[in-house]
């Protein structure tokens, strides 16, 4: 039996390598350590608990079953979310539950394009009585999130809920720095305009 | 003061609480100009709404769900180093003391080793005195057995049939003993038959 080790202490980077050598208690303080945030990420994203669980478990799953492979160059946390953001994007794919943008496409680089690929946000917003049901300002933002474009979400989600830098996000996501700041821009846009109804309605 | 409002963007910076050469005359607007002062407070609320909200936990069991999915491999040099750690003791100071010791002995024996290796005569004759000394043992060992269980006559009539007589009399006993116990198996599985 190898000692007993003081995981709670150690930075991601020393757990990592503890894992690399085959010990039990390493990878499971990897996942005490990210269930939540990655649980709660892949959650905003499909909106489903139990299926939120097993895309969970398949983004801890590939992970620690890759994890010789790891490069200590790159934080442990943008690899989970990476992986977690492609699994949950690659099932709403699947599913055809990609949610409208009311705010256009993120392609859209000009206000003529982004005017023409706009929606009214009256036909897009839910309806009166929901928007009752929706009473604090919590449950009321994770409506206005629910209805983000996956991309928009994911990235949000990084900037506001997991305290990510513009360029972590990039890394993350693999997506050029600019566009990311273009989508937390028009994420933020939307749900100050998705909030302004909740208020105006009730 | 300025006059011309904060474009989204710059709103942006003040939300992400930039510091830097062009942010002070934002700042500085903002405190002048109430509407853009209403419209940077209005995106602050969202952006406060979601540092508030609050991570979700999976089931409990959601850590042995994936490590049932995920073999742990432990590498040979990680499993040779704990089964050294299970010797040692686990204080500082009594592990230098170990460590020390041990290196002393293995210090020793490697020399007595390479001092044996360049005494090549040495080596030889220690080896047949060594291998003399087994025989002898291996010899008297059988004459008492044999002696013991069958007489001195079989004894010196094995010894005068040589080696082809020994090996005639070991098979004979081997066959002997296996025909004896394969004998008493199948006596106690008939009487076990007869109580079942």
């Amino acid at each position: 039996m190898p000692p007993a080790l003081d995981l709670l202490n150690l930075p991601d980077a020393d757990v990592v390598a503890l894992a690399q050598q085959g010990r039990d208690p390493a990878f499971r303080e990897l996942i005490r350590r990210y269930e939540r945030p990655v649980f709660s990420l892949i959650f905003r994203m499909v909106r489903d608990r139990e299926l939120s669980e097993d895309l969970a478990q398949d983004t801890f799953i590939k992970v620690l079953n890759h994890i010789d492979s790891y490069r200590s160059e790159f934080k442990l946390s943008s690899w989970l979310f990476k992986i977690a953001n492609n699994v949950a994007i690659d099932h709403l794919r699947r599913r055809h539950l990609d949610t409208v943008s009311m705010d256009g496409s993120p392609h859209a680089m000009t206000a003529d394009a982004v005017e023409a690929t706009s929606f009214d946000v009256a036909v897009q917003q839910e309806s009166a009585l929901d928007e009752l049901e929706a009473k604090e300002l919590g449950s009321a933002i994770e409506r206005a999130i629910a209805s983000l474009r996956p991309e928009y979400r994911s990235c949000i989600m990084l900037r506001h809920v997991e305290g990510r830098s513009y360029e972590e996000i990039a890394t993350t996501l693999d997506l050029p720095l600019g566009t990311v700041k273009t989508y937390i821009h028009r994420a933020r846009h939307e749900l100050r305009r998705a909030l302004d109804h909740v208020r105006e309605g009730s | 003061m300025n006059h011309r409002h904060l474009l989204p963007e710059e709103v942006d910076l003040l939300l992400d609480e930039e510091v830097g050469f062009g942010v002070s005359p934002l700042k500085a607007h903002v405190r002048e100009c109430s509407d853009c002062r209403a419209r940077v407070d209005e995106a602050k609320l969202v952006v406060t709404a979601l540092e508030r909200l609050p991570h979700f936990s999976p089931r409990h069991s959601f850590a042995d769900q994936v490590m049932a999915q995920v073999p742990v491999f432990v590498p040979w040099h990680a499993a040779a180093r704990d089964y050294a750690r299970q010797w040692l003791p686990q204080s500082k100071p009594a592990r230098v003391w170990v460590v020390a010791a041990a290196t002393s002995v293995a210090s020793v024996i490697t020399l007595a080793v390479l001092w044996l290796a360049t005494q090549t005569d040495a080596l030889v004759l220690a080896s047949g005195m060594v291998g003399d000394r087994f025989n002898g043992v291996i010899a008297q060992l059988g004459r008492d057995v044999i002696g013991t269980l069958f007489g001195d006559q079989v004894f010196a009539a094995v010894q005068r049939a040589g080696t082809i007589g020994i090996a005639l009399a070991l098979v004979g006993f081997l066959a002997a003993a296996g025909g004896t116990l394969a004998g008493l198996r199948a006596l106690a599985a008939a009487s076990s038959r007869r109580r079942g």
